[in-house]
């Protein structure tokens, strides 16, 4: 505080400039883990010696070309575009619902999604073959992503009267179709056999194991549209901080803020589910530890939560790669091993602060 | 892009080619699923082992060699990092992303056929041997199958009566998870010479109480925990603590049968010796 | 330049709120609406500004239909002062006044920022977070919030508005003072102002024109010194009230007493 008074330059409260720099930071931050994270994994092979290798004109070994090429480079393309992705919502549904603890799962994606990969992973087989063959091993993905924005359609068209969502409608709607959704995901369930509860449990725990091409050539452009609109909703999420007529009266157009959250959020939560499964406590825990340092300006909040959500699934991919290695833990278990007590400690050392 | 899936596609449809193939000079063999490890040592070929997955536990020994974790989520890095120069599979094996990425890395990997009957478990055998290029080595094993096979068959033949088994998977929160038709556990009661109490759902089902007396199974049998006596004192309480199971035959008589998992449900080298030891846990007393 | 409103009928559910209402407000006026609890008074300020849509009627600001004007548009003509605003995150005094920048082309005038901080009388508290201010410093940190999204009261598309709920119902006499003070300035200065009015001593201390309100119709419009008669509160307010009638003894206040000398120190 000193500091910003001698400057005199600088106006008093805007914590813009620290938004600045910490953007800077998580992008060095950023590079690092991706660097840590193509050099690491349960096979000794070396990013720099494979560099080194290539620049020396030397032709990688078919396995190590493999490990690099076709296995950590799409895992790291989808860590980041995940974690990205899975911040980036957060941090607009706790802007739409004006609620820090608000996540997408509000909007019925993640419950979407789930009945979608249920569906795929339990009824997969009944398919007629043209289309089995259409979807090959796709389905789960295919039918998340489907499920996803199903879900986020129908309560958006039950909370939207008279071109106007009612944010509170939509909560509660929320709350009965997830119910609805969950009963009909426990009536598939019933129908499952015992390798396809063990397969609906590794998908319901999350994981980058299945990074593929093509998987981010599907998923990839959407996520990566998803993040490059966001930005834009800035502004307007800081309107709405104060409420939604308030918003209105400093020139906003509300309804078009609301819709393009929405839209936004189910796009890149829905296309994460599918390419990594459902993981947890990114999208709550990174935007939460972000305002604290630098405040709930979305200008910077938003940027910042798509770098942090990258690094940190990152993070959580490489202990969840080595640390049973070779075989591998669901990184959903990470993310809320680690995010959980993290939350909890950031809660408790700032109670006065939310309190108040 | 399009040209790796092509090439995939390509290497797909060439590891199916070769998959009848064997890999004598396979020095490095991956195997997945419990049954095909035991058949690796069985057929006396466990030093080419170099892993396993999490479904491998016996022999014991197995369980000294790195775990690539369960074998329908492998982690294509794991898996390559152990260093295969073959994978010996049973079905079922994935996810599929996986499986594309070791055919490109041009891993060898061969599928095993699974079976419950003698000719299916004979067939299992000789396609490990098979793989391992070591065909003449099944013929022990195989030998040692039928041996066991009529030696079942006079157990079972001449029964006076058979007796109903209600295999329970779980007992948990007092919900019992029983197994229906096509299930692993109604295979091995077959063979055991017994049949299934539970008719008419496919799979592993919770069941109700009114299901369970009206079944009104002559046995129950478990899986064994590895807790021993004191698991199988606990178990023995749990079943008597719930109404619908205490009164069935089977709790009554005391007739409760427990066993090692894989052994029971694994269809390895050693189904008909669990069938026996079942026989003989069935029908023994009487 | 005006705003005019003209047979504003508005029905909130199934109870009919406005029957048919009028008001026009001048700009260079500071124009009061008052009335007792549950006569519209809110409501109507809602309806002037958008914030409900009247079942019929028509709202004209500087001569356009409000209908008609895209809300960046109609933020560059007219701010709006809710009675009391809820916050989500902790955001800093000068972060949240940012926020009445948006419609503005050039968002980074930070001196505006500051300028309106002093005006509402809390000069050095941008960096406070404003779940640590004190009710009436909430009040005046949205009013200076306010008072950057429409800074000068004629603009280059003629005068520009302020819509205020109840402005001065969460500060102590002295701010009560000031901010009407300021209020009464902007109109001065050729801006309109219309003001929702608990009290109707402020009312008669700095408003050019009021309207009375009860049960959703207009009682009486006009300068303070018609509207504000013995007759006319009385009926609007279900009680005797008689202007300009000092009780016999004990202790009163009136903010006139305090106006004196207030405008030089503010």
């Amino acid at each position: 505080m000193a500091m910003l008074e001698a400057t005199r330059v600088r106006l008093a409260g805007d914590r813009s400039h620290i938004g600045r720099r910490l953007a800077a930071l998580l992008f060095l931050l950023l590079v690092v883990m991706s660097l840590l994270s193509l050099g690491h994994g349960a096979s000794g092979v070396s990013a720099t010696q494979m560099l080194l290798d290539w620049l020396a004109g030397r032709e990688p070994a078919q396995v190590d070309r493999i490990i690099m090429y076709s296995i950590r480079l799409p895992r790291l393309l989808t860590g980041l575009l995940v974690g990205a992705a899975l911040a980036v919502s957060g941090a607009m549904m706790q802007g739409l619902f004006r609620n820090p603890l608000a996540d997408p799962g509000l909007l019925g994606v993640s419950a979407g999604a789930s009945l979608g990969a249920i569906s795929a992973i339990v009824l997969g087989g009944a398919l007629p073959p043209a289309i089995a063959v259409l979807t090959g091993w796709h389905l789960v993905p295919i039918a998340a992503f489907a499920g996803s924005w199903v879900a986020m359609f129908t309560l958006y068209g039950i909370a939207t009267r008279q071109g106007r969502t009612s944010v509170a409608t939509m909560l509660l709607a929320g709350i009965a179709m997830s119910a609805m959704i969950a009963a009909l995901s426990g009536l598939i369930i019933y129908r499952a056999d015992d390798q396809q509860l063990r397969d609906l449990t590794f998908w319901s725990l999350g994981s980058l194991a299945g990074a593929s091409w093509t998987k981010i050539a599907v998923a990839g452009p959407v996520i990566a549209l998803a993040l490059a609109l966001s930005p834009l909703l800035a502004r307007g999420l800081n309107g709405l901080a104060l409420g939604e007529a308030a918003a209105a009266h400093v020139g906003l157009h509300v309804q078009r803020v609301k819709t393009a959250a929405i839209l936004i959020t189910a796009a890149a939560t829905g296309a994460s589910v599918a390419i990594a499964g459902a993981i947890g406590f990114v999208g709550i825990v990174v935007p939460h530890l972000l305002r604290l340092i630098s405040g709930p300006d979305h200008r910077w909040l938003l940027v910042n939560s798509a770098l942090l959500g990258a690094s940190t699934l990152l993070a959580a991919d490489m202990v969840s790669r080595t640390i049973v290695a070779p075989a591998e833990l669901p990184i959903g278990i990470i993310t809320a091993l680690i995010g959980g007590p993290f939350f909890l400690w950031v809660l408790l050392s700032n109670r006065r602060v939310l309190d108040a | 892009m399009r040209g790796l899936i092509a090439a995939s596609v390509v290497w797909a449809g060439l590891s199916a080619a070769v998959a009848a193939e064997s890999y004598p000079d396979a020095g490095k063999v991956l195997a997945i699923g419990g049954s095909v490890t035991e058949i690796v040592y069985a057929l006396g070929q466990q030093d080419r082992l170099i892993a396993r997955d999490s479904t491998s536990t016996y022999p014991a020994e197995a369980q000294e060699l790195p775990d690539v974790g369960y074998m329908r989520a492998l982690s294509p890095e794991g898996v390559l990092s152990a260093g295969p120069d073959l994978i010996l599979s049973e079905e079922g094996a994935g996810p599929p992303e996986t499986i594309d990425l070791l055919k490109e890395a041009e891993v060898p990997f061969v599928t095993i056929p699974s079976g419950t009957d003698a000719e299916g478990l004979t067939a299992k055998i000789e396609a490990v041997a098979e793989a391992l290029g070591v065909p003449d080595a099944a013929a022990g094993p195989v030998e040692e199958l039928q041996a066991d096979f009529s030696r079942l068959a006079e157990k079972t033949q001449d029964l006076s009566e058979t007796r109903s088994v209600l295999f329970i998977l779980s007992l948990q929160g007092g919900r019992v998870m029983a197994s229906g038709q096509g299930t692993e556990a109604e295979a091995i009661m077959e063979l055991a010479g017994a049949r299934n109490a539970m008719q008419g759902f496919e799979g592993y089902k919770p069941l109700s109480d009114e299901a369970i007396t009206a079944a009104a199974p002559d046995v129950i049998l478990m899986m064994d925990r590895g807790d021993g006596e004191d698991g199988h004192g606990a178990a023995a309480e749990t079943l008597q603590s719930l109404p619908a199971l205490a009164e069935t035959p089977a709790v009554r008589n005391g007739a409760v049968i427990r066993m090692n998992g894989l052994y029971l449900l694994g269809f390895g080298p050693r189904a008909v010796d669990a069938a026996l030891d079942l026989h003989e846990a069935i029908y023994g007393d009487g | 330049m005006s705003l005019i409103a003209r047979d504003i009928r508005l029905k909130l559910g199934r109870s009919q709120i406005l029957h048919g209402l009028d008001l026009t407000a001048q700009a260079g006026r500071l124009t009061a609406i008052i009335g007792p609890n549950g006569s519209g008074k809110t409501s109507l300020l809602r309806a002037l500004t958008r914030e409900y849509l009247p079942d019929s009627g028509s709202i004209t600001l500087n001569g356009r239909d409000i209908a008609g004007l895209r809300p960046e548009v109609l933020a560059t003509t007219r701010a709006v002062l809710p009675q009391h605003t809820v916050l989500s995150f902790p955001f800093t005094a000068a972060e949240i006044i940012r926020i009445g920048l948006t419609a503005q082309v050039d968002s980074g005038r930070d001196r505006l920022i500051e300028a309106a901080l002093a005006k509402v009388g809390l000069p050095g508290y941008g960096g406070r977070l404003y779940q640590e201010l004190s009710g009436g410093e909430q009040q005046r940190v949205q009013l200076a919030r306010v008072l950057v999204q429409v800074w000068h009261p004629v603009g280059r598309g003629g005068p520009c508005w302020l819509f205020l709920d109840e402005p001065v119902s969460s500060l102590d006499i002295a701010h009560q003072i000031s901010v009407m003070e300021l209020a009464a300035d902007y109109a001065r200065q050729g801006g309109g102002v219309v003001a929702v009015m608990h009290d109707l001593n402020l009312t008669a201390m700095f408003a050019d024109h009021v309207l009375l309100m009860r049960d959703g119709r207009s009682l009486a419009e006009g300068p303070p010194a018609e509207v504000l008669t013995d007759n006319l509160l009385s009926t609007a307010y279900g009680c005797r009230l008689r202007v300009n009638h000092t009780p016999p003894g004990g202790v009163w206040i009136l903010p006139q007493a305090v106006a004196v000398g207030m405008a030089e120190r503010v």
